[in-house]
C-alpha cells in the first residue's frame, strides 16, 4: 500500500508539474527539499507528527519554501504534507523524479559526493556511466560528508562505490 | 479265657471244702468258759461238792478252758460263711465282674482314644509346626529377595548418581572450556577492534585534513575515469 500511495503521489507531482511547465525546476526544487528532510530529523518529525495541527505544519512549509521554490513547488509540497505524508515526501520525490526522466527516456543516478560536482564532472559521469551501463541518465548530485573522498553513484539497484568512506571502511574489515 | 474262670471257680470251692474238713466240734469253739462249765455241770444233774471231785467232770471242765482254734472257725460259720461268699462270689461274677470289667475296657478305650486323639494332636502340631517353619522360610526367602533387590536398587541408584554427577562435571568443564575460548576469541576481537578503530580514527583524520579541493576534484575525476572504464 505504501508502494502504491508512493506511486501515486508520484505521478499527481508529475502532472501537475507537468501541467505547469516548469518541471525541471520543481525536480530540482523537490529534490532539494528531499534532501533537506531527510538530513533533518527535527523538520521531518515536525511535518510527520499527526498531533502538529495541519495549519502550522503547512505555515512550517511556506516559512521553508517562501522566496526559495517556485510556487508551483509549494503548492506540491503543501499538498503531500497536509495529506499527512511528510514521512513519505523523499520517497515520493524520488518516484517523481524516476517517473520525470523516465518521460525523457532516461534513469536517474544519484551522486554521493562530499564536495559538488563542476558541470564539466557530471557530463564526464553521465557519458561515463552511459558507457559503463549503457543507460541515459540524469545525474542528482547529493553532497555527503561521510563519504569523505571519491564518489557514491546510485542507479536503482545498482551501486557503484569509489568513496574513501568505502576505503577505510574495507580497511576496518581487513583488521578484524 | 474258660480255664480262667474254672480255675476262679475251683479256688473258693476247694477252700471251702478244706475248711468243712478241718472243723472242730461247735462246743470247742465259739462258747464262754462259764457257759461251758454251767453246760457239763447240768448235764449230771444237782450241783455238789462231790460232782467237782468227780475226775470225769473235771476233765471236761478242763477241756472248757481249752482256747477255740484261732484258724478254723465254727462249722457253722463256715457254712455260712461259704454260702454268703458264693453268694457274694456269684454276684461278682455276674455283676460286678462284668461292670469292672466294663469300666475297665470303657477305661482302656478311653486312654486309647486320648492316646489316638494325642497322637492326632502330635501329628497336627507337627503339621501346623511344618507350616510354620514352611512359611518361616518362605518369609526369610522373601525377605532375602527384597534385602537384595533393595541393595541392587541402591547399587543402580548409586551408579547412576555418580554417571549424571560425572556427565555433569564433564558438561561443566566442556562449558568453561568453551566460554573460556569464548571469553578469549572475544578479547582478542575486542582489542583488534579497539585498535582497529583507533587506527581507522588516526588514518581518517588523516585523510580528512588531505582532502582540500585539489584532492576531492582528483579523486572525482579519478572515480569517473573508473567507471568509465569498467566496460572495458
Amino acid at each position: 500500500m505504501a508502494d502504491a500511495a508512493v506511486t501515486g503521489y508520484a505521478e499527481a507531482l508529475f502532472a501537475v508539474a507537468s501541467i505547469e511547465g516548469d518541471l525541471s525546476a520543481v525536480e530540482d526544487e523537490l529534490f532539494n527539499f528531499a534532501q533537506a528532510l531527510r538530513s533533518n530529523d527535527e523538520l521531518r518529525s515536525t511535518l510527520a507528527d499527526g498531533n502538529v495541527p495541519a495549519a502550522r505544519r503547512l505555515q512550517v512549509v511556506d516559512d521553508l519554501l517562501d522566496g526559495r521554490a517556485s510556487a508551483t513547488t509549494s503548492v506540491l509540497v503543501s499538498m503531500v504534507v497536509g495529506a499527512g505524508r511528510a514521512s513519505e515526501l523523499p520517497s515520493i520525490v524520488d518516484a517523481f523524479i524516476e517517473r520525470s526522466a523516465a518521460s525523457r527516456n532516461k534513469a536517474v543516478a544519484t551522486v554521493r559526493s562530499a564536495v559538488d560536482l563542476t558541470a564539466d564532472q557530471r557530463d564526464r559521469l553521465t557519458a561515463a556511466i552511459k558507457v559503463s551501463t549503457g543507460k541515459d541518465v540524469e545525474i542528482r548530485v547529493v553532497e555527503d560528508p561521510s563519504v569523505l573522498g571519491g564518489v557514491i553513484t546510485e542507479i536503482g539497484d545498482d551501486i557503484i562505490d569509489g568513496s574513501v568512506r568505502r576505503r577505510l571502511n574495507q580497511l576496518r574489515e581487513s583488521f578484524r | 479265657m474258660r480255664n480262667q474262670w474254672n480255675r476262679l471257680l475251683a479256688a473258693p470251692l476247694l477252700a471251702l471244702v478244706v475248711l468243712v474238713a478241718l472243723a472242730g466240734p461247735a462246743s470247742a469253739s465259739g462258747e464262754s468258759v462259764g457257759a461251758c462249765m454251767a453246760e457239763h455241770l447240768e448235764a449230771h444233774g444237782e450241783l455238789d461238792s462231790h460232782l467237782l471231785h468227780d475226775e470225769a467232770v473235771q476233765d471236761q471242765l478242763e477241756k472248757c478252758f481249752e482256747a477255740p482254734s484261732p484258724i478254723l472257725p465254727e462249722l457253722n460259720e463256715i457254712i455260712w460263711g461259704g454260702g454268703a461268699f458264693l453268694i457274694l462270689f456269684v454276684l461278682m461274677v455276674k455283676k460286678g465282674f462284668p461292670a469292672v470289667q466294663g469300666a475297665m475296657d470303657a477305661r482302656a478305650d478311653r486312654i486309647r482314644a486320648d492316646l489316638d486323639e494325642a497322637d492326632q494332636a502330635k501329628l497336627d502340631a507337627q503339621s501346623v509346626k511344618a507350616g510354620y517353619e514352611a512359611r518361616l522360610a518362605d518369609a526369610k526367602s522373601e525377605a532375602s529377595r527384597l534385602i537384595d533387590e533393595a541393595r541392587a536398587d541402591a547399587e543402580r541408584v548409586r551408579a547412576d548418581l555418580v554417571a549424571r554427577a560425572e556427565a555433569d562435571a564433564a558438561g561443566i568443564r566442556e562449558r568453561a572450556a568453551v566460554e573460556s575460548d569464548a571469553a578469549k576469541a572475544q578479547a582478542i576481537a575486542d582489542l583488534r577492534a579497539e585498535v582497529a578503530s583507533i587506527a581507522l580514527g588516526a588514518a581518517e583524520r588523516v585523510v580528512q585534513s588531505s582532502l582540500d579541493a585539489e584532492v576531492q576534484g582528483n579523486l572525482i575525476d579519478a572515480y569517473i575515469d573508473e567507471v568509465a572504464g569498467t566496460d572495458g
